[in-house]
């Protein structure tokens, strides 16, 4: 019967050609031995696909790791996270401040003055070795050049939202300003206004009414009067500089030199509103970014703004391919409306050009990306000749893909290391990642606001614990609000021991006791809270329990709930509404910890959703952000870390470790100036950073022997 | 006949309109932002998530975000909020990668459940009928990404060959036949796992499906006049069980376009089904809403085809 030959027969023979297509395949052993040109080539597995590769664009990880290869930036951090130059070949920070000349204010010694024997003044008291007090005299020493800038008129039109009927409304302001004074300083200093002081009299700036410089026809409340004269005519005013010296002679991977116009048009294309930069925020206290010389650019800043200098770390995008007439060539050839057309809809965002040590070859989606090593790098080219990003979503497969050796790295789990560890062909790595995990408590509620019971409930729960069984021994404690390896952070603070019987008696001392049945109260109350934290994060997940269990034995009614991500931010974390919380923070290097420690930041869906509010640690943020010297904002950011830890507004639990593994036969190769090259093992650096020398790495037939290092 | 196609597609038209509400309503009222809006990203500053909101219009009331959205996917302007590229583009990337695993699995599928099932119905009670009965719930309880991972490491481990991806990462430049066997071959394990579980419930539906008619008065006669057996099963007998198949091909289509998300994740796979979960969970809007739709189209056109399907196969029918 033919019908049933076909139904036996159609499956076989289906089964038969597609099983005779493994005879075809490569074997791992073809691929990974038998070509030396794996050899020079790095692939990266990773879980997710990059986006836009567009380093003022993107906002995901994946294309930033790629972005970082095609394009430099500015600057960047070396191994001990200090910055150093990479295409600017060095840097001067120094400052312009003005102040308007009061002309109502009496001076000490001088009485009422106009603005040249104002200047004059200072000029003389810089002189003179009469002013006993260091710190006015030190601020004095930085001035290197006193001006006066005369009288000016001008007029500005605000648009603002009437309060009444919510509309648009614009108005004009006539602004008729008095001379200024303009001091030029070698140095940052954000005392100088204060230190000043001393030597102009102690109200000579708040004295000064800038309102009645102001005039306008529209009505307007006197906040909005105060708000509009601090913005139009401060009593006085910092201008930080920074003046970048370009390496000359680096180019872009099509050839093209880069220069100072590239930089001025990287902050234009992050500001310009078109392109919906999410690094628009950064840029922002930038008041002119100008082109000196093809080789030096200035960026003059609004106010004094220190984390403002890591922004430069950005990569440069290449002018000549972006600008407004490229952009316009490109839409046409695409049939797009030229007018809407942005950076953001560019074909560049898929074939990216930089000056980074790769240049990019060609992506698949959901697939690969393959970059390139570009030959003239400024720094010498990379030793591997291909960089290759694949995408493999599972981490399983990515295991086994990192077994059979075709890759040479992927994002390792903590468990996994532990079955990788003592195979010999194998090397791996560990360091203290860039966050932190913390059980926060909403300061607004009582009892949180004691901060002794905020002490006490961090007293009761083992961190040590949860380290060692639920992280597999990968984390770290951690005692306050800076990222661990950075200097900022204070080592001296030692993080709270586990001591239920301590952490009672600190509740009895705040009024919490014991009843009967062991549970705490206070005044008939009994001391029950919920902890939230969101679903889907098991190792969250697995603290909320350890908590629970803790606080329930020193007599606390403890009620837990799992949320979903986006309910949890919502809903709760957006609106404060919790009365503990279990949740990280990534870190940034730098030590600015405003919008999640000040308390401006505490109203809703701002980041300090935990309420907390310290006069003394406000000022300290404030300090930190304004300082451009490393020692002294170490100094303010010990004190701040010493105060954050005292009054323990979140529980610091721990900081956890980041796991790598490489191929033992990945070394660091280098060639001195002799020609002889040399082998080196991998070894992450002080901070932790294992890929920090990547462009010198390569993959040997063979583990070479190293040399000890005496 | 006409009659019916043109009521049809009134019909459909209209379900078409609903599900394009419903969807777009489930979609913005469920928790959660575009992975761009992101609230807890302290880089991002109230100005700029208004000014992100407004560029996609997520400020304008439901109803004219409707109208905008649909307007775009007409006139083919709809763009992914993640990346920039056009959603129709990217969508017919993935469709064709998608398209080979469908087919290939879809054949293994369906050749492979008819033997077994009418064997299993022949011999009913056998050693051969109970134990393809245990294999099949075996298949069916046990989920695909475990058999997968079995699968991943005995290949992998024995025969020392790449399974992951669409072809073998890095073959570069080999012969036009290599390149071809090559996709084969990554085609077979995944097509075969996500052939699984429809071998397991077809092979049990044809098996049943050919009890019933085997039970019915025209095989007996049929038997009775003295047909060989194996007539009477594979003419008489078949041609009656296949009827509900031929109105179930039509109700495959919609796994065109749904991929499948956990063995395309495992095998990196880069198909439909792994675009639309990750654009799920960047709340990447365009996407979702434009796979949602077209897979709706496709549900609706699978059952119009299978109903004049029907209509062919069974002259009893009258539409």
């Amino acid at each position: 019967m033919t019908v049933r030959r076909v139904l036996i027969f159609a499956p076989i023979l289906l089964i038969l050609v597609l099983l005779q297509s493994y005879f075809w395949v490569p074997t791992y052993e073809q691929q990974t031995k038998g070509n030396s040109a794996r050899l020079a080539e790095y692939i990266a597995g990773s879980i997710g696909d990059a986006s836009l590769l567009n380093p003022i664009l993107s906002a995901d990880s994946a294309s930033s790791s790629i972005n970082d290869m095609v394009f430099e930036g500015l600057i960047d951090r070396d191994e001990q996270l200090r910055f150093r130059g990479r295409l600017a070949k060095s840097w001067e920070i120094f400052e312009d401040a003005f102040f308007y000349v009061n002309p109502s204010a009496r001076i000490p010694g001088l009485g009422k003055a106009d603005a040249h024997t104002l200047a004059d003044f200072i000029k003389h008291a810089q002189k003179t070795t009469r002013i006993k007090d260091p710190a006015l005299k030190d601020s004095l020493n930085r001035i290197t050049d006193i001006s006066v800038l005369p009288p000016r008129t001008f007029t500005v039109s605000k648009s603002f939202k009437d309060s009444n009927t919510g509309k648009e409304k614009t108005m004009i302001i006539q602004v008729a300003a008095p001379p200024r004074i303009k001091l030029v300083l070698n140095t940052v200093d954000q005392d100088l206004f204060q230190n000043l002081i001393h030597l102009l009299g102690k109200d000579y700036f708040e004295s000064f009414h800038g309102k009645d410089y102001l005039k306008s026809d529209s009505q307007l409340s006197k906040e909005q009067w105060a708000a509009y004269t601090r913005e139009l005519i401060p009593p006085f005013e910092h201008n930080p500089i920074l003046l970048f010296h370009l390496r000359p002679g680096v180019k872009f991977h099509d050839g093209h030199l880069m220069g100072a116009d590239d930089v001025r048009f990287t902050y234009e294309a992050i500001m310009n509103p078109k392109n919906l930069s999410p690094r628009i925020s950064d840029y922002e206290p930038v008041k002119t970014v100008e082109v000196i010389d093809p080789l030096t650019v200035k960026i003059v800043y609004k106010r004094l703004y220190s984390p403002a200098i890591g922004t430069w770390s950005m990569g440069i995008l290449p002018e000549h391919l972006l600008d407004s007439h490229a952009l316009k060539k490109e839409a046409i050839r695409l049939g797009k409306d030229p007018k809407t057309f942005s950076i953001r809809q560019s074909t560049f965002n898929r074939h990216p050009v930089g000056c980074g040590p790769f240049k990019f070859q060609n992506w698949k989606s959901d697939q690969y990306i393959i970059l390139d090593r570009f030959d003239d790098y400024w720094e010498g080219p990379p030793n591997y000749q291909r960089y290759v990003f694949r995408i493999i979503p599972d981490l399983l497969t990515q295991e086994m893909e990192f077994y059979a050796g075709t890759i040479d790295s992927y994002g390792v789990q903590p468990h996994q290391v532990k079955r990788l560890e003592k195979d010999p062909r194998f090397q791996n790595f560990s360091g203290v990642a860039f966050g932190y995990t913390y059980i926060g408590y909403n300061t607004r509620r009582k009892p949180f606001d004691d901060p002794r019971v905020r002490r006490a409930l961090g007293m009761a729960i083992d961190v040590e614990k949860i380290i060692k069984y639920v992280l597999y021994g990968q984390g770290e404690r951690i005692t306050g609000p800076f990222v661990k390896q950075t200097d900022y952070y204070n080592h001296a603070i030692k993080p709270l021991v586990y001591d239920p019987n301590g952490a009672l008696k600190l509740l009895e001392a705040a009024g919490w006791k014991r009843n009967k049945a062991g549970r705490l109260e206070k005044n008939g109350k009994p001391f029950k809270f919920t902890l939230i934290t969101n679903s889907g994060n098991d190792l969250r997940k697995a603290v909320l329990a350890i908590a629970q269990d803790a606080w329930k034995q020193i007599g606390i009614d403890v009620y837990t709930d799992l949320l979903e991500w986006s309910v949890f931010i919502q809903e709760r974390v957006n609106k404060a509404d919790f009365d503990a919380l279990i949740l990280g923070w990534q870190m940034g290097i730098d030590p600015d910890l405003y919008q999640i420690w000040h308390s401006s930041q505490t109203n809703p869906y701002q980041l300090n959703f935990v309420g907390y509010k310290n006069k003394e640690a406000d000022g300290l943020i404030i300090k930190i952000r304004q300082e451009y010297n490393h020692n002294r904002q170490i100094e303010f950011s010990h004190r701040l870390h010493e105060i954050i830890a005292g009054e323990q507004p979140y529980t610091f639990l721990y900081v956890d470790k980041w796991t790598a593994v490489l191929d033992k036969r990945i070394v660091i190769k280098t060639v001195d100036d002799t020609g002889a090259i040399q082998y080196e093992k991998i070894t992450p650096t002080k901070t932790g950073n294992y890929s920090f020398y990547f462009n010198k790495w390569i993959k040997l037939p063979q583990v070479p022997s190293f040399m000890d290092k005496g | 006949m006409l009659s019916f196609i043109g009521r049809s597609v009134v019909q459909k038209t209209i379900t078409l309109f609903f599900v394009s509400i419903v969807s777009f309503l489930i979609i913005h009222l469920a928790p959660g932002k575009p992975s761009q809006v992101d609230p807890l990203n302290p880089k991002f500053t109230p100005e700029i998530m208004e000014r992100f909101q407004k560029e996609f219009h997520l400020d304008k009331p439901l109803y004219v975000q409707y109208i905008y959205f649909y307007q775009d996917l007409f006139t083919g302007k709809t763009v992914s909020w993640k990346d920039n590229q056009s959603v129709l583009k990217k969508i017919w990337e993935r469709f064709l990668n998608s398209l080979p695993l469908f087919v290939v699995g879809t054949l293994i599928t369906w050749t492979l459940s008819f033997p077994v099932g009418i064997r299993s119905a022949i011999f009913r009670g056998g050693i051969y009928d109970r134990s393809a009965t245990f294999i099949s719930y075996v298949l069916i309880s046990i989920p695909g990404f475990f058999f997968a991972y079995v699968l991943i490491i005995l290949v992998v481990t024995y025969f020392h060959v790449p399974v992951i991806g669409m072809e073998t990462f890095g073959i570069g430049d080999a012969p036009a036949t290599y390149l071809f066997m090559d996709r084969i071959w990554h085609l077979l394990l995944p097509s075969l796992l996500s052939a699984t579980g429809g071998i397991a419930v077809l092979s049990r539906y044809v098996r049943s499906q050919m009890l019933e008619v085997e039970g019915q008065d025209y095989i007996r006669t049929a038997r009775a006049k003295g047909l060989p057996p194996e007539q009477v099963h594979y003419k008489h007998a078949l041609r009656n069980a296949m009827l509900p198949f031929v109105t179930m091909f039509g109700l495959i289509l919609p796994g065109l376009i749904g991929g499948s998300v956990i063995i395309e994740s495992i095998f990196s796979w880069p198909g439909m089904g792994r675009m639309a979960y990750e654009a799920i969970l960047a709340r990447d809007y365009p996407i979702i809403l434009t796979v949602n739709f077209v897979s709706a189209v496709l549900v609706l056109a699978g059952t119009f085809i299978s109903d004049l399907l029907y209509l062919v196969v069974d002259p009893r029918i009258r539409l």
